[in-house]
């Protein structure tokens, strides 16, 4: 008894230590960091931080016999690049380096990532996304001290479009692909009723859902129980209606100089995007049920004509169903203006840590992986995953043709990032939540969801 | 003196001192692996952490009055207690009905017992896969049978519909569990006593009656323990919402543990998080005691 008695007072007043001394600290720290807006780099300061500097090149080849860790995420597939090929063509250029690549599924990643963070035991490269997207987002990793500037690479020298993975100054993680959102499409159904080209305005685009409708077909498949496929269309619109406006529309957000509940913003995509469902031309009362995957197999199936999705799943949805092989097309939703905009941007890369042994020789594996050239280069290329941003060959991959006119049109200027990519986590799960909420008939209304939408962001900018 | 001092150190013989040591080892994982981490996640609960970055800042209890007032912890407390009631209810009275039915004397009984326990085989996630494909509209199962027997099985969007999402994966839950229930219950059945049975049949009691009278009150302890299991089971409901249906339509499957996990991992809120998970602890223990009460209560009663 006595022994349970020092024990439980032991225990309470551990936790009432704690709960003193976590009162006691500095709390203003937090409130005034909660209106400090973090500065990115323009492209310009980017381009030119890095024209000067260089690292070891002869690091790796000095380095003796090393393994260098490296995870992403991702399923693993036979033959896959990062897990078989990588390896075996970085140890067949430097013989006395292992490359250990570890690929765990996204959640997984996400885990492990921070797992190993905070152990310091964290793989030497890692795969990290542009701007504040996703858990493994650059800036909030680069915020934290965990990743190397890469402006020394010979990569990333010269090059004026890396803004969304450059953290105050400093390119911070390696890529030279980029990911589309865009309306895959059945071109044997539209051509049935007697659509013979791809729209060019909102209203055509609307125009032909009706036809699609009237002939008894589906005109767009969704699978809204994954709620993130909302996404996939909201941000093709908002890269039409609120970008070529105010492209800094979303760092404004931050400084309150805009809000969500500014008028023509993005009540206007939300009321754009909610006509397809009170049209019917995306029937709610199915997509709410109906996962992603579902919905690629019911569009592959020849079940409806087009379905918003991206380039990363490309694979599944020009496979062959249950309607063979059909022909498919790939556009961006058109704007009410006519002026062709698309949701394309720079995709996930790699990232060094900042606790590697091995800085110098990680920066040179990547330097030899996206020279353009080399055979991991093309490796990467053949791999059918990688949609590169600048030549070198990257017209000679799969399925270029068609995502071609979507890089013209980032190359142009028009190509605007993913919405979330500059919001702070959690923002775009609201907006989907009241959004599916609207759709499914519970009374919510667009104000509702730009209201709650810039809660949600005021609330997470908050911390 | 000496005398009392000599009682007062006296110990069983069988339980001496010296066999506090070999507490030592069990005291030392429990500490470790289960108060120091309860003792961090209060500790995270008063930070702003946000699972990245270690310059983290103390913030109080702004944590808990956030919980409380976004709204987040009443949707998913009522949706987790929905929950709870559907599968509890459910799952407790299909396993108590089949535990009945499979405890009499009938052909194959070993083979409808092991059907009956199969689900409880399955992970959450084959499962939860299964169902979702079961649930699917228009081309699923369910569906399909629908429009087989001329109904609109076009129509049919559990997963889809607001008002019944919830019970729909709380349904799952009770297919996954009621085989477990049904064990629990069985094993208890088979120590009543066939002479009290056979007694009651003298006095002229019937099928009802019996039960009522006198396999129920036997098995009071029983059914105290599964309804406490499912209870606490149904209140750490996180699996099915997140795979089949990811907290949606809209925010009528999040749980308090989905909501816990959204929090943590999709709004990166640490902290904010590791108070919902005290909240959560909190209400959980306080369902489960008093529960436990009246049950216990009860279970004197009958």
């Amino acid at each position: 008894m006595k022994l349970k008695k020092i024990l439980s007072l032991a225990l309470a007043g551990t936790m009432m230590a704690a709960t003193f001394a976590a009162c006691g600290e500095d709390q203003t720290k937090a409130e005034e960091e909660t209106t400090e807006v973090v500065e990115e780099a323009t492209t310009e300061e980017a381009a030119s931080a890095g024209d000067e500097e260089t690292y070891d090149h002869q690091a790796i080849e000095k380095a003796g016999d090393i393994t260098i860790t490296m995870m992403v995420s991702g399923t693993a597939a036979e033959n896959d690049f990062e897990t078989e090929v990588l390896p075996k063509l970085i140890n067949e250029k430097w013989p006395n380096v292992t490359l250990e690549v570890t690929k765990l599924p996204d959640d997984n990643y996400y885990t492990s990532l921070k797992t190993k963070l905070a152990s310091g035991e964290c793989p030497d490269i890692i795969l990290t996304q542009p701007m504040y997207a996703g858990q493994n987002s650059c800036y909030s990793m680069a915020e934290a001290g965990y990743l190397v500037p890469l402006n020394d690479l010979d990569c990333v020298k010269g090059r004026h479009d890396m803004a969304a993975v450059t953290y105050n100054g400093d390119v911070v993680t390696a890529t030279c692909s980029v990911s589309i959102l865009g309306t895959y499409y059945n071109k044997d159904l539209f051509e049935q009723v007697g659509i013979t080209s791809e729209p060019k305005t909102w209203d055509e685009f609307l125009e032909d859902c009706q036809k699609l409708q009237d002939a008894g077909i589906q005109p767009i498949v969704m699978g809204d129980k994954d709620q993130y496929v909302l996404q996939f269309g909201l941000y093709q619109i908002a890269a039409n209606e609120i970008y070529p406006k105010n492209a800094d529309y979303d760092t404004q957000l931050r400084t309150g100089d805009t809000s969500f509940t500014d008028k023509d913003t993005w009540d206007k995509v939300l009321e754009m995007y909610g006509t397809l469902y009170e049209r019917g031309y995306i029937d709610a009362s199915k997509s709410l049920g109906m996962g992603a995957a579902q919905a690629i197999q019911a569009f592959i199936d020849g079940e409806a004509a087009m379905t918003f999705d991206g380039s990363f799943n490309a694979p599944a949805i020009l496979a062959s169903g249950a309607a063979g092989d059909f022909a498919r097309g790939y556009f961006p939703i058109p704007s009410t203006s006519g002026e062709q905009y698309t949701a394309t941007c720079l995709a996930g890369g790699e990232s060094i840590y900042s606790g590697s042994e091995y800085i110098d020789e990680c920066k040179e594996i990547l330097d030899y992986w996206m020279d353009g050239s080399s055979p991991v280069w093309e490796a990467s290329l053949a791999s059918g995953k990688v949609i590169a941003t600048y030549g070198n060959g990257a017209d000679e991959i799969e399925n270029y043709d068609l995502f071609a006119p979507f890089v013209s049109l980032m190359n142009k200027g028009n190509g605007f990032y993913w919405c979330n990519q500059a919001w702070p986590a959690g923002t775009e799960t609201e907006m989907e939540a009241l959004f599916s909420e609207m759709i499914g008939g519970q009374g919510t209304t667009v104000e509702d969801i730009t209201q709650g939408m810039q809660d949600k962001f005021e609330d997470l900018l908050e911390d | 003196m000496i005398m009392k001092k000599k009682n007062k150190n006296q110990t069983s013989p069988v339980f001496n001192n010296r066999m506090y040591f070999f507490l030592i080892p069990a005291l030392t994982f429990f500490l470790v692996f289960w108060i120091y981490p309860l003792l961090q996640l209060f500790y995270y609960s008063v930070t702003d952490f946000n699972g990245i970055n270690y310059d983290y800042d103390f913030v109080g209890f702004k944590n808990y009055v956030k919980v409380f007032h976004n709204g987040t912890l009443i949707n998913s407390m009522k949706n987790t207690i929905v929950y709870a009631a559907v599968t509890v209810v459910l799952s407790n009275l299909i396993g108590l009905g089949i535990a009945m039915a499979l405890n009499t004397k009938i052909h194959l009984k070993g083979f409808f017992r092991t059907c009956a326990y199969f689900p409880a085989l399955f992970s959450a996630i084959v499962v939860g896969f299964i169902w979702s494909y079961v649930y699917m509209p228009s081309s699923g199962m369910i569906a399909s049978l629908v429009s087989l027997l001329g109904g609109d099985g076009a129509g049919f969007n559990p997963l889809g519909d607001y008002k019944i999402a919830l019970f729909a994966i709380a349904l799952v839950e009770v297919w996954r569990g009621f085989g477990t229930t049904m064990i629990i219950y069985l094993a208890g059945l088979q120590t009543v006593d066939d002479s009290l049975l056979e007694a009651g049949r003298i006095d002229g009691c019937s099928e009802w009656q019996l039960t009522k009278k006198i396999k129920l009150p036997l098995i009071a302890p029983t059914i105290t323990i599964n309804v406490i299991l499912s209870v606490i089971n149904g209140l750490k409901a996180f699996d099915n919402s997140f795979i089949m249906t990811n907290g949606g339509p809209g925010k009528s499957t999040k749980t308090l543990m989905f909501q816990v996990y959204e929090t943590a991992f999709t709004d990166q809120k640490m902290g904010r998080a590791s108070a919902f998970s005290v909240l959560a602890f909190a209400f959980i223990i306080l369902i489960t005691v008093i529960m436990l009460y009246f049950m216990n209560k009860r279970e004197v009663e009958l």
